[in-house]
């Protein structure tokens, strides 16, 4: 069905914990340095907050507890992607939290190999596959399953069966 | 010439929908001589409009029901419910034909030709049946106040008041009383002065500058007031005159225009005398239209206009120049003023509204046969335009259930002892800064025992649990609950009412719904004024800044911070009266504050007050609400968020529902506790 056009894609790769990340630059709109973030109280613990993005208010996600990763501090290079992702046929913005942003890179897509089952460290659902790039591993991700709101109410739920 | 024809089609339907308004009113009270008068009118509007535009469909029909209601007017044709029918479906049918008015659909052409041999008939039928003493004498006349005093001087002019009086009886008939208060004892009076004041009551067709023009030359030698009071001949109220007249004292003060105007208002409440008012009060009030993304595009404005003025507010305090903070301050107050403003543009009264529910309503009766007086008050209650469109389908839908499973046939209100008339009253009124629009009939209600065995059968509640019959009620609105076929037997209500709820809840909105078995129910539906700026108090929680809206606090007291402990719900006194006191550093898991003060904010809740701790009052701000979306749309604690002067993100409360949702926590702690 694709076409040959389409068989080239760029992609945003980014940096969580030691692992690199990458997602297609078409559902990426901007890369915010990190401003100061409103908590809401009893939001599952992944929602960091709500920022101003130019009066408007956005809801960011922290990447890493999503994924499962400890909590570490933000630093220097902490930033905000913003995200335009699809769920339930409808366009939100939102925006991850990830530890580094490095680059934007062509990935062909018959490089993309399928994940293998990597253990329990990450929830192998989002990714998409994986792509070897010098000697390290990016993982492509499906972003609109990554933040989809099913997933967010199915993680609120369990969290709150367990509390 | 499109845009003008689109511009009629606004203005034509507005047209058709005063008609309506009127033909309804008209329906009560036959006799009605000016709903006559101004359905006429807006039917030679509407006419004249259409052909203008080359609707010739729409003015052709229209010219036929002028014909009828001129000869109505005339007293040629006595107004039958018959006539009335046959203009309530024209009116319906305009409404299409202005968007087809070639009449390219057959039905309508059909339905065209149906109803103009319809009036063409009732136009004939009706036209011997000559009502004997019917004639309305059609006049312009007014009535006017004239109070005329005098200078003291002014003989010394040459000017005699008399003719004054003269001229001014000749326009008119007129009722004339001397006033002579200000004459002084005889040993103290002038003969070359006048004392005399006149108060005349003037009956004319005669326009206000015919009568100062009478005074014209005198102007400076008396003091002169004119004031139309009344649009009728108040001469022939035979109370008002015997007032006015009082016991022929001479020495009385003049009455005065207010005192006047009091009898005057007083002398003509009759039904008739009202419509008169109403009608001038319409036509006087000038307005113009304006596209509503116009309006929208405003209020951004404004909402982006005090989101800077946050800004700037901030700025001048950082930097403490006098002139700066002079100018800030002046800005703050032009702010709030554009945005109350801007708000009040926006801000339409439900009586638009209901027109449409009125016809609902007669249309359905007539359809259930059943007998229903329907009556609306507070129809003068404004609400924000988008609050308005969202809320009509739920208050149409709650008035067909009312009809069709509230109000019993007449048979079987009859059986009950009841009026035979089923009766829905809507009403509208403000509570707070909410507006409430509550619904009530008085039909059979809601079978409380019926509802828990149907919930019970549906697996929405326990069979061993006991539930108030509030919360039996509630379950009504829950969503398995509305789908059930038979419910419209058991409960007599229910179907969709889930919606009616989520579609009043994404306004911010609240509904309840009480109900006496045999005696009726009544629905209410509480609504915020304005969704896109709320008045509110900045506070700060730990860490994190809120705003609180304005309206829900009652009082800030002080405590020792050392007195509040970390239990989620305590009691403190304050004025003698023990309060309860959430702890909100608990709630919302910030870092409690152990020395010092800490401030209680009393909140008024449904029935009782509230105290909940915040570290600092920071003070009054005005939050542009913004939605906090999707993802966090279990959380309707928060009601959005604003940004904030220095650019970070605050969230709004909604204390209501915040107290709900932690009241429900401390009952749940407690039975488990027990």
């Amino acid at each position: 069905m694709e076409s040959d056009i389409l068989q080239s894609q760029s992609y945003l790769t980014f940096r969580l914990g030691d692992e690199i990340f990458a997602a297609s630059v078409l559902s990426v709109i901007e890369i915010l340095e990190l401003s100061k973030i409103t908590k809401v109280p009893g939001s599952p613990h992944f929602m960091r907050g709500v920022i101003n993005l130019r009066g408007n208010v956005l809801p960011v996600i922290d990447a890493r507890l999503k994924f499962g990763l400890p909590r570490i501090d933000d630093t220097v290079n902490t930033c905000v992607m913003v995200l335009s992702i699809e769920c339930e046929e409808q366009k939100i913005t939102i925006g991850a939290l990830v530890d580094a942003v490095q680059e934007v890179l062509e990935i062909d897509r018959k490089d993309i190999q399928p994940a293998p089952s990597i253990g329990s460290k990450y929830r192998t659902e989002f990714i998409d596959g994986m792509v070897k790039r010098n000697d390290d591993f990016i993982m492509v991700l499906d972003l609109d399953l990554v933040f989809s709101q099913d997933e967010i109410m199915l993680l609120q739920n369990t969290e709150g069966n367990v509390a | 010439m499109d845009k003008l024809k689109a511009l009629f089609v606004t203005e034509a339907l507005e047209l058709i929908a005063d008609l309506e308004r009127v033909l309804l009113e008209f329906e009560k009270d036959l006799h009605n001589e000016e709903s006559v008068q101004v359905i006429f009118r807006v039917m030679h509007t509407l006419k004249g409009s259409a052909s203008m535009f080359g609707f010739d469909t729409l003015s052709a029909l229209t010219h036929d029901l002028e014909t009828v209601y001129d000869a109505i007017r005339d007293g040629k044709i006595i107004a039958t419910l018959e006539i009335l029918d046959i203009t309530l479906k024209s009116v319906d049918h305009l409404k299409k034909v202005i968007h087809d008015p070639s009449l390219g659909n057959s039905d309508l052409l059909k339905k065209h030709h149906d109803l103009l041999t319809a009036i063409k008939k009732v136009a004939q039928l009706h036209h011997d049946e000559i009502g004997a003493d019917y004639s309305i004498g059609k006049s312009f006349l007014a009535t006017y106040y004239i109070y005329c005093k005098p200078s003291f001087s002014i003989f010394k002019n040459g000017t005699n008041p008399l003719f004054l009086i003269d001229d001014l009886v000749a326009l008119g008939d007129a009722l004339v009383l001397p006033r002579m208060d200000l004459l002084p004892d005889f040993n103290h009076m002038n003969p070359g002065e006048c004392y005399t004041s006149f108060e005349v009551i003037l009956v004319t067709d005669k326009p206000a500058a015919e009568i100062s023009g009478v005074f014209i030359f005198v102007e400076d030698a008396c003091e002169i007031i004119i004031e139309k009071i009344s649009e009728a001949n108040l001469l022939l109220h035979d109370s008002f005159v015997a007032r006015m007249k009082g016991d022929h004292d001479l020495s009385v003060a003049p009455f005065g225009l207010e005192i006047v105007m009091r009898l005057a208002e007083n002398a003509t409440v009759t039904p008739e005398a009202k419509s008169v008012q109403f009608v001038a009060t319409r036509v006087d009030s000038s307005s113009i239209r304006v596209a509503s993304d116009k309006l929208d595009e405003l209020m951004n404005l404004v909402s982006e206009l005090v989101t800077s003025q946050a800004r700037l507010s901030l700025l001048a305090e950082q930097h403490g120049l006098a002139e700066l903070t002079n100018v800030s301050e002046n800005m703050e107050k032009i702010t709030r003023r554009l945005r109350d403003n801007a708000f009040n543009i926006c801000l339409v009264p439900i009586e638009s509204l209901v027109i449409r529910f009125q016809r609902l309503v007669r249309d359905l009766s007539k359809e259930l046969k059943k007998e229903i007086d329907f009556v609306a008050e507070g129809t003068d209650t404004e609400l924000d335009r988008s609050i308005i469109e969202k809320v009509t389908d739920p208050i149409l839908h709650i008035l067909r259930n009312c009809l069709d499973h509230g109000i019993e046939s007449p048979e079987e209100r009859v059986r009950q002892g009841k009026k035979k008339e089923g009766k829905i009253n809507l009403k509208a009124f403000h509570s707070g800064t909410s507006v409430v629009i509550q619904i009530k009939d008085d039909g059979r209600g809601v079978d409380i025992e019926k509802v828990r065995q149907k919930a019970i059968a549906k697996g929405l509640i326990k069979k061993e649990t006991l539930y108030s019959e509030q919360e039996i009620i509630d379950l009504i609105f829950s969503p398995g609950f509305s789908t059930a076929d038979q419910i419209t037997d058991v409960s007599g209500r229910g179907v969709g009412m889930d919606i009616v709820r989520r579609n009043i809840e994404s306004i911010q909105g609240e509904v309840t719904l009480t109900s006496i078995l045999g005696q009726g129910t009544t629905i209410s539906i509480k609504l915020p004024l304005t969704l896109s700026i709320v008045d509110g108090m900045l506070v700060q929680i730990g860490d994190s800044k809120y705003i609180l809206p304005l309206t829900a606090i009652d009082k800030c007291y002080e405590i020792e911070a050392r007195r509040i402990s970390s239990d989620l719900s305590q009691k403190h006194v304050f004025d003698g009266m023990l309060l309860p006191v959430f702890n909100l550093h608990q709630v919302f898991r910030e870092k409690a504050n152990e020395h010092g003060v800490i401030q209680i904010i009393k909140i008024a809740y449904e029935a009782f007050p509230i105290g909940i701790t915040v570290d600092q009052v920071i003070g009054e701000y005005q939050a542009v609400m913004k939605p906090l979306g999707n993802m966090y749309h279990d959380q309707d604690e928060f009601s959005g968020a604003t940004i904030l002067g220095d650019g970070s993100v605050a969230l709004v409360i909604d204390t209501d529902k915040l107290i709900k949702q932690l009241t429900a926590k401390v009952v749940e702690n407690n039975v488990l506790v027990n």
